[in-house]
């Protein structure tokens, strides 16, 4: 019951929010071709380094792409909701938060549609045409598990991702400004999520692994799927459990968020 | 019975100390010494089902701040508040559906959409039945005559329009309790008057318990038969606004228009001016009654008319006594 009127009330949320963007209408392809084509430079990127030395840690070219498909689909699928994060210094600096406190409704869920930013459609978009292509090129038999598998993972991804943005995001009430450690933790996801992590030394993969959780986003998942466990210093199953680790993340990161609402100062007027 | 319970409430805020000298912006960074305000310094109060109480105080009293802990915005750094059985902060959810909220400072409605979405959207969010939603738009749209701006966006409205729409959607779902923090401010005349009216209709055919925070007394004389006054976070002052007044203004003035008057037992002259005179006098040692009485039986008088103390004029003797 609870849940449902969860739903509810952020379908009804978030409804209000596009059509308060449809005030200003018209944007919604310039946003998508947007966010479309900062991805594209991403990847061009990586086809280069490809192009030079045909594969990345033993990774062709098919490998390469489903792992990058598979992260920006978990990020796209994680910004659609998660975008305005973003904001949450200016929604706390200014007191706006004050008038999410005072309504019967969760207070995040109001923050999440207050806006809606339709440019992550572009990344959701471009992560899905990518890992399209890229599950029929790569070296993956396609059971009805393996599928599966990878919509979970794609999901645990994005949970992950927004974990992080999300108790990253609950340090505001305390410290007022946190876009700067917002904005690492994003260049972190994009400059390494990408690769795959061995290239980066033993010490990096753990710290990608166990202390910034990375790994769980694509990285663990598609070695996996690629049948490439050997190249992994971790437990197959680690691989296999990225899903939960991202649902047990993001459950710890709404705990957070919860608590430290607490030490919400507002404003002084 | 009271419905709203504030016993020694206190909330501090907390900044790392400004440290002065070289590199004083790293070093106040850096830091852990803090400089503590106390904006609400141990008050307590009641408010009974049904009341209007008038919470004043001058700028930066910890009026704002109050009013944050009783909606659930604040959580106390001590004391307790309970409203309705619920611990704001804690009860968020439960508290919300019981109260309405209107800040004059910052609107709560979708400032992109037309006014008619946020009503609508308030009533979907307090589960608001749709007949009674429609009932409640029609009579506020009546009683506070939103009609020609309902379909506006909200950023587009003025701010008398603005506070009209605000007011509507606090109290769409029917709360017992209605909190306001300035609601008129900066509007003209005739919205003030408007804004008091409906509350003052609320208060009489619903019993909607009301505390409000002003600088403009007018709503207060109109609307509030008590008052708690506060300065630097503490009470200084709870109780009826006539006892107020008695308390800080015990004069009265006797207006008298009449040829020649040079003085008269038991009262004052305090100015003169075009053919009139006014008389300070202590009800409580001179009956109003004698005093009139004894001006009427030795000179001619053509007008004449008692004067109460305005609020306005009793708090500002108050704000200048402090020092
Ligand atoms: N979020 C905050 N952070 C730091 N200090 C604050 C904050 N909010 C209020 N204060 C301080 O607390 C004191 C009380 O502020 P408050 O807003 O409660 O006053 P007020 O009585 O509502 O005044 P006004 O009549 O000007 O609205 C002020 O000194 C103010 O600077
Ligand atoms: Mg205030």
């Amino acid at each position: 019951m609870r849940a449902l009127r969860g739903l509810r009330v952020y379908l009804l949320l978030a409804g209000a929010a596009f059509r308060a963007e449809f005030q200003y209408r018209g944007n919604l392809f310039i946003n998508i071709i947007g966010g479309l084509f900062y991805q594209g430079v991403g990847l061009a990127f990586i086809w280069a380094v490809l192009d030079r030395f045909g594969q990345v840690g033993g990774w062709g070219l098919p490998e390469i792409a489903f792992l990058y498909g598979l992260r920006l689909t978990a990020h796209g699928l994680w910004l659609l909701p998660g975008h305005q994060l973003v904001h949450v210094d200016e929604v706390v600096i200014e007191g706006e938060y004050d008038r999410y406190l005072v309504r019967p409704v969760s207070p995040l869920v109001q923050l999440l549609t207050r806006r809606v930013r339709l440019s992550s459609l572009g990344d959701l978009a471009g992560g899905v045409v990518l890992l399209s292509i890229a599950s029929a090129s790569a070296p993956v038999d396609w059971t009805p598990g393996a599928v599966g598998f990878l919509l979970l993972a794609v999901l645990g991804g994005a949970l992950v991702e927004g974990a992080l943005q999300l108790a990253a995001s609950a340090l505001v009430f305390r410290m007022k400004k946190v876009s700067p450690i917002k904005f690492a933790i994003d260049m972190i996801f994009s400059d390494f999520g990408n690769y795959p992590l061995k290239i980066f030394g033993s010490a990096a993969g753990f710290g990608l692994t166990f202390v910034f959780p990375l790994a769980f986003v694509a990285y663990l998942p598609a070695t996996v799927l690629l049948d490439r466990e050997d190249e992994l210093a971790v437990p197959a199953w680690l691989g296999w459990g990225a899903p939960a680790v991202g649902v047990l993340l993001m459950y710890a990161a709404y705990r957070f968020w919860e608590r430290q609402t607490r030490h919400y100062e507002s404003s002084g007027h | 019975m009271p419905v709203i319970e504030v016993a020694d409430l206190v909330k501090e805020f907390r900044r790392p100390k400004r440290q002065e000298g070289s590199f004083a912006g790293l070093r106040t960074l850096l830091t852990r010494e803090q400089t503590v305000k106390r904006a609400v310094d141990g008050i307590s109060f009641q408010v009974a089902r049904g009341e209007m109480v008038g919470y004043l105080g001058p700028n930066g009293a910890g009026k704002s701040t109050t009013i944050k802990m009783l909606t659930g915005i604040l959580v106390p750094t001590s004391g307790t508040v309970r409203v309705a059985g619920t611990v704001p902060w804690r009860d968020r959810a439960r508290n919300a559906r019981q109260i309405g909220v209107v800040f004059g400072q910052r609107s709560q409605l979708w400032w992109d959409l037309p006014l008619r979405d946020s009503l609508w959207l308030t009533g979907r969010l307090y589960d608001v039945p749709t007949a009674r939603f429609e009932e409640k738009r029609r009579q506020f749209t009546k009683v506070l005559d939103l009609g020609s701006f309902l379909d506006t966006p909200v950023r587009q409205l003025s701010l008398g329009q603005r506070m009209r729409g605000d007011l509507a959607a606090a109290m769409l779902y029917d709360p017992s309790i209605l909190y306001l923090d300035e609601p008129t401010v900066g509007l003209d005349v005739v919205a003030k008057e408007r804004i008091r009216a409906f509350v003052g209709e609320l208060n009489r055919e619903s019993g909607t318990t009301v505390v409000l925070t002003t600088h403009d007394l007018d709503d207060v004389e109109e609307l509030c038969d008590r008052i708690v006054l506060i300065d630097h976070g503490k009470v200084a002052y709870d109780g009826a606004v006539a006892e107020l007044k008695t308390r800080y203004a015990p004069h009265r003035e006797l207006v008298v228009q009449t040829d020649a008057l040079e003085s008269v037992e038991g009262a004052e002259v305090v100015r003169r001016e075009e053919g009139k005179v006014w008389l300070r006098f202590d009800p409580a040692r001179t009956p109003p009654a004698a005093l009139v009485a004894s001006v009427l039986a030795r000179h001619e008088v053509t007008d004449l008319s008692i004067v109460e103390p305005e609020l306005e004029s009793v708090i500002h003797r108050i704000y200048a006594d402090r020092g």
